[in-house]
């Protein structure tokens, strides 16, 4: 059978082995669905300062994001490395075209599980924070290409930091808190004009805050453009840095992957 | 040459400053079972690691299927069956799910639900991976490993951590497999008694080197330590304990007191194989260190 196809279907097998373990389904939607909901009911009341809009509007973009980032670059490597650790991985190399099928397979999850994750947010984001679909096309085109660009800038990469790391403890370990303190720094909770010079370099260096922006693009107002730095969205940059991301992924992560594939 | 399976001449492996296989020649004909013996660290595990394709960094010629292992590509890989060590993968996948999936993988595969029922695990075909007993654990990896109808297969140490009962039964379904016409069997064990009782073909493996290789008749005669004879005045170490009792006799003119022959098992036989094979080594690696 064709690769693709085959891959496809694995992927399909896969979700629904994760879907029909419980605790699996709620320990993944707790992480960033639950501390979103945690922390518009806490903190969302509040206004942006300066700003007419609500935390819980200025957040949701923000999460919504970071439901791609964190799937991408926590989720993907500590399910890889798990597979590893557990042989799957071992079994797909004796297997003709076992590698292709696999991480078709894997992409397949990934870009179900941030398709859940997102619509999940968004889903919460419409009573609890009042947040609208987008209202002209040029913005839905927006949402298309920031969500699409910022899933290809954290799934190359962190399917190579997958087969990098020992294991899904160790991958854990690795990536929680830097996630948590990119989370923290990257705009998604708190505006970046809130933070020091040196944190904003460092979150704009990350395709988080970037893409963060891109969806307040869409689907917040221009009241709130206080809340950005220098007052602006500059779109052009957040497509180049994701892009820059996304190619970077793309070229080094196959490098890294026939790397461990030698060993 | 096209009866060969698989032809290894000279191969060299290090790890590092380990020198893990020191230069091993082998030769497997189609359709024969075939048994690497050794003690664990002899080397088997990457020697079958280097076969399938999954090793690099190897000096020598090997050639399984007409061709290199590190080079061949996806249509040599789907002439291969690999059972490993201790596999626990896809612990969250259905038997049959899992089973159907790999099989999807391969142009001419066998039916699923037979295989499943050849090796006694349709009662099993809902349950999860993860939670099958070790030897329903072991026949599923079997299933994976032959469900492409490979030309080789290879099975590494299948039998560890089975009870008895379940030893017989693999033994038996190995033998069943070995049946069908052309099936290459390349199995690794630590356990002389598996090898004498499955294989045509026993080759002993001990520090990285074949030390002997033959029917399990041969590798008996070949390992075939000296026995012991011991009575009230002394003990003698000989390769004729009967020529040395007859001596006794004549010697004492009548029955012999004390007189006891002992004649070593063929498992301490073989014990004593791999005590000279590694005392060899290491005298030879002391010479070589001068």
């Amino acid at each position: 059978m064709n690769a693709t196809i085959l891959g496809l279907r694995r992927g399909w097998t896969e979700q629904l082995n994760i879907w029909s373990d419980r605790k699996e389904l709620l320990n993944g939607l707790a992480g960033t669905v639950g501390t979103y909901v945690v922390l518009i009911l806490f903190i969302g009341g509040n206004n942006v300062p300066g700003t007419p809009v609500s935390m819980a509007a200025f957040m949701t973009p923000g999460f919504l994001a970071f439901a791609v980032f964190s799937t991408g670059l926590m989720g993907l490597p500590m399910l890889i490395a798990a597979d590893r650790e557990e042989g799957t991985l071992m079994r797909a190399r004796t297997l003709p075209g076992g590698i292709r099928v696999y991480l078709t397979g894997r992409a397949v999850t990934t870009l179900l599980t941030i398709a859940l994750n997102a619509a999940l947010v968004l889903l919460a984001a419409v009573p609890l924070a009042g947040v609208a679909a987008p209202p002209t096309p040029g913005r839905w085109l927006t949402l298309v290409w920031v969500l699409v660009l910022g899933t290809l800038a954290v799934v190359p990469i962190g399917a190579a930091i997958g087969t990098l790391v020992s294991g899904p403890k160790a991958a854990a370990a690795m990536l929680a808190l830097p996630a948590m303190l990119l989370m923290l720094i990257s705009g998604v909770m708190f505006p970046l004009e809130m933070m020091p010079g040196v944190v904003r370099g460092i979150a704009q260096v990350f395709p988080l805050y970037w893409q963060g922006l891109g969806l307040r693009a869409v689907f917040l107002p221009d009241s709130v453009l206080a809340a950005e730095l220098g007052n602006s969205r500059p779109l052009g940059r957040a497509a180049a840095v994701l892009g820059a991301w996304a190619v970077g992924g793309i070229v080094l992560a196959p490098w890294l992957l026939r790397r461990v594939r030698g060993r | 040459m096209h009866d060969v399976a698989i032809r290894v001449r000279g191969l060299r492996m290090a790890y590092g400053p380990v020198q893990v296989l020191n230069g091993v020649d082998l030769d497997l004909r189609r359709g024969e079972v075939f048994t690497l013996l050794g003690p664990n660290g002899a080397g088997k595990t990457t020697l079958v690691e280097i076969l399938e394709g999954f090793r690099t960094g190897w000096s020598g010629e090997v050639e399984v299927l007409g061709e290199n292992p590190a080079r061949a590509g996806d249509a040599w890989r789907a002439r291969l069956g690999v059972v490993m060590q201790s596999w626990r993968d896809h612990p969250r996948w259905r038997v049959r799910d899992l089973l159907a999936h790999v099989a999807a993988h391969y142009d001419d595969p066998h039916d699923v639900d037979e295989l499943l029922a050849t090796l006694g695990l349709t009662d099993a075909a809902r349950n999860r991976a993860g939670v099958l007993s070790g030897g329903q654990r072991r026949r599923l990896d079997v299933a994976l490993g032959i469900v492409g109808r490979p030309d080789v297969l290879f099975l590494d140490e299948p039998t560890t951590g089975f009870d008895p009962e379940a030893r017989r039964e693999f033994h038996l379904l190995i033998e069943r497999l070995a049946g069908e016409d052309g099936l290459t069997v390349l199995l690794t064990t630590h356990d002389l008694a598996e090898a004498e009782r499955l294989s045509g073909r026993i080759a002993v493996l001990v520090a990285g080197r074949v030390v002997t290789c033959g029917s399990p008749a041969e590798l008996a005669h070949a390992v075939q330590a000296p026995s012991l004879v011991r009575w009230a005045d002394g003990e003698l170490e000989t390769a004729d304990p009967s020529g040395v009792a007859w001596d006794l006799h004549q010697r004492y003119g009548g029955p012999v007191p004390g007189l006891e022959i002992r004649r070593p098992t063929l498992e301490e036989s073989y014990l004593d194989l791999i005590e000279e094979a590694r005392g060899t080594r290491e005298t030879a690696a002391v010479g070589g260190a001068r």
